[in-house]
């Protein structure tokens, strides 16, 4: 384990990793499209992930490459699947409500910085014989089993309800077999319906009222 | 430091060429046996379309995002150096000894998944976009169904160690003791390289998918990768289900080799002998019949391990 000797490798990979890990996470802000800022995101938590192995997180590191990849690919299909950017390469600004945010950045670091110098970490060398994946386990499938399991069955309920419900084909058909979009204004058409015989000419202001 | 750093490093590099080239080799070797007419001598030309591919023009498309276009194929032949460093030769010969190889095996397809949709997004064009969201799509299952099945050695293996689930198999072959475990995984495999049946991301009716936009040094690199991929899954698939390095006579490497040989050249015959999958049929398949089975295998590994 070169984390128990703490060489001046492990010195020089920290620093990489840490500047890896806040570059990308600055670049996540600094770019213009949604699927670019998830990956710059996944690079900086892969980074922070590494970083916990030096630390001898065996197990923590490790599930947080396959998580965050996972949960990034997802974070960047959904946004560009729910946003009116195609495909996410079209340039777009990724920054909004500034000045709170700037507020909010500022505090924080300020915050996170007053205690990265003020707090009393401990300074204790890794006990030669830890099993870090071991004691993981036993603390959670031990005193904390009740709450993990509750979580993983909720969590699990969830998947599968959503699955459910966003099925495309269900027991009686189509799922969105019956059902008709709401209308752009209170008691209005249907949105993006248009009706056969007026084709061709779009918008709604156009459309008579069956009232 | 040479032994601890450097070793590994060379060993890994050595794997990814002497492998793809096994790869490329081996598949023309099915494919002339199962009579389909192949172009140049069976051992020269995988490096004469290598020599070729480098002197060609690398092909552009209107404003894609370079730098990820570039970077995806050399991170997909990353990805598989990362899987090719955690397969063990013997109980002491392996490049990265991580006890928690296993999740780092899970971690490399999971990143699979993210390099293969950057490639496809990247390049700014139809196709290879489609093949990239239809990669996603699948890749899920794919990541599912492995981490299940491989959930399945680690526990008579009582470690997420590859070199433990090898230990494990000393008695007995994880292939015997979990019947459904190598069958999924090499589905999985199939799946995760995007080869032959399950070839759906760079498939001839997205004329080429991902890589349908990319020619010169970029597609050498991906082709490398993808089969460099194989090879990390054949080590893994071997070391998980066939014992690894475990065998009578032979040293341990060798029969290591022999095992991994074996996995590759079933899969590149499955890859030549079915036909490919319709998308919509193969997530259908995945989550309704492969998944559920990956759930039997590992309630079938949990009974075993407890009696």
């Amino acid at each position: 384990m070169e984390s128990m000797n703490h060489g001046i490798g492990v010195d020089i990979a920290f620093l990489l990793l840490a500047t890896l890990a806040v570059v990308t996470g600055w670049r996540v802000f600094r770019t213009d499209s949604m699927v670019r800022a998830s990956f710059f995101l996944l690079v900086s938590f892969i980074a922070v992930g590494v970083i916990m192995i030096l630390l001898a997180a065996e197990y923590l590191g490790v599930a947080m490459f396959f998580m965050m990849a996972v949960e990034m690919t997802v974070m960047a299909l959904f946004m560009v699947m729910f946003m009116m950017n195609p495909a996410g390469l079209n340039p777009m600004n990724m920054v909004h409500q500034e000045r709170i945010a700037i507020g909010a950045g500022v505090a924080g670091f300020l915050v996170l910085g007053v205690m990265a110098l003020l707090a009393a970490f401990p300074d204790q060398p890794v006990p030669a014989g830890l099993d870090p994946v071991r004691s993981l386990g036993n603390e959670m499938l031990g005193d904390s089993m009740l709450i993990f399991e509750s979580a993983g069955l909720v969590l699990l309920t969830t998947m599968i309800g959503v699955v459910v419900l966003s099925s495309h084909r269900g027991r009686y058909g189509a799922a969105a077999e019956g059902s008709m979009p709401p209308g752009l204004e209170p008691g209005g058409d249907p949105a993006g319906k248009p009706e056969e015989d007026e084709e061709g000419e779009g918008g709604h202001h156009h459309h008579h009222h069956h009232h | 430091m040479f032994s601890e750093l450097f070793l590994p490093v060379l060993m890994v590099i050595f794997m990814l060429i002497v492998g793809g080239y096994a790869v490329a080799v081996l598949d023309r070797l099915v494919a002339s046996a199962l009579g389909t007419s192949q172009d140049g001598g069976i051992w020269l030309a995988p490096m004469a379309r290598g020599a070729w591919l480098l002197t060609q023009h690398a092909n552009a498309t209107e404003a894609p995002d370079w730098r990820a276009w570039r970077l995806a194929p050399a991170l997909y032949l990353a990805l598989a150096a990362g899987g090719l460093a955690v397969v063990p030769w013997s109980a002491s010969l392996v490049a990265t000894d991580l006890v928690t190889s296993v999740v780092l095996w899970g971690s490399v397809e999971a990143l699979a998944t993210v390099v293969i949709f950057l490639h496809g997004w990247s390049a700014n064009s139809l196709l290879a976009l489609i093949g990239g969201y239809r990669y996603v799509a699948l890749g899920l299952s794919y990541i599912l169904i492995s981490m299940f099945v491989l959930i399945g050695v680690a526990l008579p293996a009582e470690s997420l160690q590859f070199t433990q689930v090898v230990a494990s198999q000393a008695e007995l072959w994880n292939v015997i003791r979990q019947p459904l475990g190598l069958p999924l995984f090499l589905i999985v495999g199939l799946g995760m390289t995007f080869w032959g049946p399950l070839n759906l991301a760079d498939s001839t009716d997205l004329a080429g998918g991902t890589a349908s936009e990319i020619s010169g040094p970029p597609r050498l690199v991906w082709d490398m990768a993808r089969a460099a991929m194989l090879v990390a899954f054949s080590g893994v698939a071997a070391t998980a289900f066939l014992g690894g390095w475990l065998g009578p006579w032979l040293p341990g490497p060798l029969w290591m080799a022999i095992k991994m040989l074996a996995v590759l050249f079933v899969l590149l015959l499955l890859g030549r002998l079915l036909p490919r999958l319709a998308p919509e049929r193969c997530v259908t398949l995945m989550w309704v019949v492969l998944l559920p089975l990956s759930f039997i295998d590992l309630v079938w590994a949990g009974i075993g391990a407890l009696l």
